[in-house]
């Protein structure tokens, strides 16, 4: 008995001379939340110092943050699904301006927006199962069956609705759903943080999560388990495309129309958002929780770098730079963790 | 014939295209027993167990549990049978925890499907701590890509205890691992067997064979060449066959 309990007493006294520090970054989104975290002291602490040269905690611009991040918060959680599931989705910035375009013309039509809506994400999962039955039924990489949905969709715009944007004027209560405020907090953040608790628990708490990360982190074995993965991975497919619709409602509710080259680039903002926030491009790892983190993180620096009045470019820079650093950072993780 | 065994292979061929790389092929496997399935490289023997997992088809003949023929069309059609299959590169996912391996795909769950995790974690706990010991795993919450080859073959094997599997079948499961994981894998063939669970071992280390299997087929070419108790032969004999057909 002896030999066996000093074996298993050895890895334990290391995991205890492990910092604090440490600790928290072997945590799934311990990273993410320590960048996080510090970059709001210096901001809070930057807006407490020169409250009128730097107006990070003053209430416009905390409403434009929550204004914000709904967006992309939805784009990048079902694209951040899809990814712990192994695949891709770059066609989601053109079915969100697809499917917005095609809620707000039925809403012109006369059509209930509470009808359009659903009718949108309805849309948004039909291409996302499309997407995935290609993938799956031919065994491409999802990275270019999809990019061939993203230039496929946005043609889609422009051949229903032309260059032109559609204005969107729905009934009153729709747009205070998802634009009004509640307890001084906007809607549409509201929206994105349900949105949130919901995909922490289905991915983390749930059957279906639990299959998502094994069909992501080794396909052969969930197969063999007894798993079926191209069932778990339509569904991410199709989680991915109703998500991009809802991101697309909830834009459209708050501007109250739609500009048909609004999508471009956003599902690479997505994509970026997940790999700040730990997931890894092969699948099988990452946290929701990381996923929401990388959207805030994205925006957060946006909205400072707006405050200092900098130039654009140094926003597409900046985050550059964050998800090469972001994807080294996971890439090292990922090789201790086989090692 | 009183009691049917636990599983029988009937007359099996199977053909990948113009190759045929199982040719009316008949044994079986009795409860509580271990079979040593041995034989050259590619005499078959993957495919034998790939097989009787529900992984391939065969192309002719068939497998019966318990006397009833039965045609597995997947995996799950076999793990409901009670076959669980550890293989050669264990099935396993790197990025999970220990607990959330063994209980993949067959998750204990509410009416809604949410894991009830605290219930999993404590039986996988308990599944580490008392059936299967292996040496330097202290939680259950461990990424199993952490684990060395051995630490991940003994929790395939803890998910093999906990769902009372009937039979193991095992590919090649030591070529990965050191001398003292081996020796720990086999004792636990020979626990499982105690409590009754039936075990397939393929490998090519005929004493490791000798040492737990009650009884052994050798396979060449695809078809079965010797089926004999331990007790009608020796190491040597098994050799023998294993070299010269
Ligand atoms: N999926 C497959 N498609 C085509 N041929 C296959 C397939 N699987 C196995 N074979 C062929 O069937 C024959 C038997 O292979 P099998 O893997 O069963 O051998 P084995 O006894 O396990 O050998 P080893 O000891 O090297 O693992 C080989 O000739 C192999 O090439
Ligand atoms: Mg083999």
């Amino acid at each position: 008995m002896t030999p066996i309990l000093a074996d298993s007493a050895a890895p334990r006294s290391r995991t205890q001379r492990q910092s604090f520090l440490k600790q928290i970054m072997s945590m799934p989104a311990g990273a993410i939340l320590l960048v996080f975290v510090t970059l709001q002291i210096v901001c809070i602490a930057g807006a407490l110092l020169y409250p009128d040269d730097f107006r990070y905690l003053s209430p416009q611009n905390l409403t434009i943050l929550m204004k914000a991040i709904p967006v992309l918060g939805c784009l990048a959680l079902g694209a951040g699904v899809l990814m712990i599931a192994g695949e891709f989705d770059l066609s989601i910035g053109s079915v969100y301006t697809f499917t917005a375009i095609l809620m707000a013309s039925l809403v012109g039509a006369g059509v209930s927006a509470f009808i359009a809506a659903p009718l949108g994400i309805l849309t948004g999962v039909m291409i996302g199962l499309l997407n995935g039955h290609i993938t799956l039924r031919f065994g491409l990489p999802s990275f270019i069956v999809t990019l061939g949905g993203l230039l496929f969709w946005r043609g889609a715009v422009l051949l229903y609705n032309g260059a032109v944007q559609v204005r969107f004027d729905p009934e009153p209560i729709f747009t205070s759903l998802f634009s009004g405020t509640l307890f001084g907090i906007n809607a549409a953040f509201i929206w994105i943080i349900l949105f949130v608790v919901g995909f922490h628990f289905l991915l983390h708490r749930h059957r279906f999560g639990n299959h998502v990360f094994a069909t992501g982190g080794n396909r052969v074995a969930a197969e063999a388990i007894g798993i079926n993965t191209n069932r778990v991975k339509l569904i991410a497919f199709a989680i991915a495309g109703g998500m991009a619709a809802v991101a697309g409602i909830i834009a459209t509710a708050r501007v109250g129309s739609v500009q048909p080259g609004q999508g471009a680039g956003l599902e690479l903002q997505a994509i970026a958002a997940c790999v700040i926030g730990g997931l890894s491009l092969r699948g099988g790892r990452g946290s929701i929780v990381g996923v929401f983190l990388g959207v805030m993180l994205i925006h957060t620096i946006t909205d400072v770098l707006l405050l200092l009045r900098a130039p654009g470019f140094y926003l597409d820079m900046f985050i550059a730079t964050l998800i090469v650093l972001a994807a080294i950072f996971n890439h090292l993780i990922e090789r201790r963790g086989l090692a | 014939m009183s009691t049917p065994n636990l599983l029988e292979l009937h007359n099996i061929s199977k053909s990948f295209g113009a190759l045929t790389a199982l040719r009316n092929l008949s044994f079986h496997i009795s409860e509580g027993e271990v079979v040593g399935l041995l034989g050259d490289n590619g005499a078959g023997k993957s495919t034998t167990v790939n097989l009787i997992s529900g992984i391939h088809k065969p192309t002719e003949g068939y497998l019966s549990v318990d006397g009833k023929k039965t045609a597995f069309t997947c995996r799950s059609d076999s793990a409901d049978a009670g076959i669980e299959t550890i293989y050669q590169h264990t099935a396993l996912v790197d990025s999970l925890s220990i607990t959330r391996n063994i209980f993949m795909g067959r998750e204990l769950t509410d009416r809604f499907g949410f894991l009830r995790q605290a219930e999993m974690r404590d039986i996988a706990m308990e599944v580490l701590q008392n059936a299967v010991h292996i040496s330097g795993i202290d939680s259950p919450d461990t990424l199993v890509g952490n684990l060395s080859g051995g630490q991940k073959q003994a929790v395939a094997i803890a998910r093999a205890v906990y769902f009372k599997k009937r039979i193991l079948l095992l590919d090649e499961p030591t070529s990965a691992l050191s001398v003292r994981e081996t020796e720990a894998l086999l004792n636990q063939v020979l626990k499982l067997k105690a409590e009754n669970v039936s075990s397939v071992l393929v490998t090519h280390n005929i004493y490791h064979a000798y040492q737990v299997c009650d009884r052994f087929v050798i396979m060449s070419h695809g078809t079965k060449v010797f089926d004999v108790d331990k007790a009608d032969t020796t190491i040597n004999q098994l050799t023998e066959y294993v070299v010269l057909t």
